[in-house]
């Protein structure tokens, strides 16, 4: 009983993925949305039509490197516009290390206390 | 139980491979991190911390420990954060928001740092985790110390 259901469930799933491959082969965006409005996008954020291709992707790319002085946008992403996230991702490394120093030194001690 | 016998010897194959690989790891890892604008701070920092890895798998827990301070590397660790830290509230000293990209080709110190604070920070990012992820390989394997300990004390025992 339980092997069927099993099969009757991953069954299902294999359906539901083919469906869905099949349903996103069908819409398959184009390559490169070449009529981007800018000034559109500017005055105009909320109603902008962002269906296309890459969408408002391309215009933050194109414009990253301009308004941050960098020279690559991965660098201008990580450092500039989410400098706190990587500031966050130094304080996991420090937590980590104050942590593990705390606890595995006070271990050592007590094995080298039963130890004498 | 085997495996842990031939760490124990040092092995003359694995040395070797240590000896001769620790230099060219450690020069990738610098160059990984030195290519600032890309950004692979993070992973260069890690790559120099296998070093410690390295170390370890050659000469055996005491050499590692001798060789490499973790006091020091506790202390840069700290350090390294501060520096981040720092550099972020320039873009504040500056007028801009936290971690704002200053310095980059207005005439002050664009040779050196021709990509402005992002670069600098790259770096700090590197010292970090390289200095961290050390700390923290040389603390996982002082977990293994103590069995080794233990045995050569009771060798000590079973000779007097």
């Amino acid at each position: 009983m339980k092997r069927i259901l099993t099969l009757l469930a991953l069954g299902a799933i294999l359906v539901c993925g083919i469906y869905a491959v099949s349903y996103a082969f069908e819409n398959i965006p184009d390559a490169y949305d070449e009529h981007l409005d800018v000034v559109a996008l500017e005055e105009n954020p909320t109603e902008y039509d962002v269906t296309g291709a890459d969408g408002v992707a391309d215009i933050i790319v194109a414009q990253n490197l301009e308004r941050t002085g960098a020279e690559n946008n991965v660098a201008a992403v990580v450092f500039d516009f989410r400098g706190f996230d990587t500031l966050g991702e130094s304080f996991i490394l420090i937590t980590s290390v104050v942590g593990s120093f705390v606890i595995l030194s006070k271990v050592k001690k007590e094995e080298k206390e039963d130890a004498a | 139980m085997k495996f842990k016998e031939g760490i124990k010897e040092k092995n003359i194959i694995i040395k070797c491979g240590a000896d001769t690989f620790l230099p060219f790891s450690l020069m990738f890892a610098l160059y990984v991190i030195l290519t600032a604008p890309v950004g692979g701070g993070f992973q260069g920092g890690v790559l120099g911390a296998a070093a410690v890895l390295l170390l370890y798998l050659g000469y055996g827990y005491d050499v590692t420990k001798n060789s490499i301070n973790p006091e020091i590397l506790r202390i840069n660790e700290a350090c390294a954060t501060t520096i981040y830290a720092l550099l972020g509230f320039a873009g504040l000293v500056f007028g801009a928001n936290f971690c704002r990209n200053v310095f980059y080709a207005n005439g002050w110190l664009t040779g050196f740092v021709h990509d402005g604070t992002i670069g600098l920070m790259d770096y700090a990012v590197g010292y970090n985790v390289m200095t961290g992820v050390g700390f923290l390989l040389i603390l996982m394997l002082g977990f293994l110390a103590p069995v080794e300990e233990a045995k050569k004390a009771e060798k000590k025992e079973d000779e007097k």
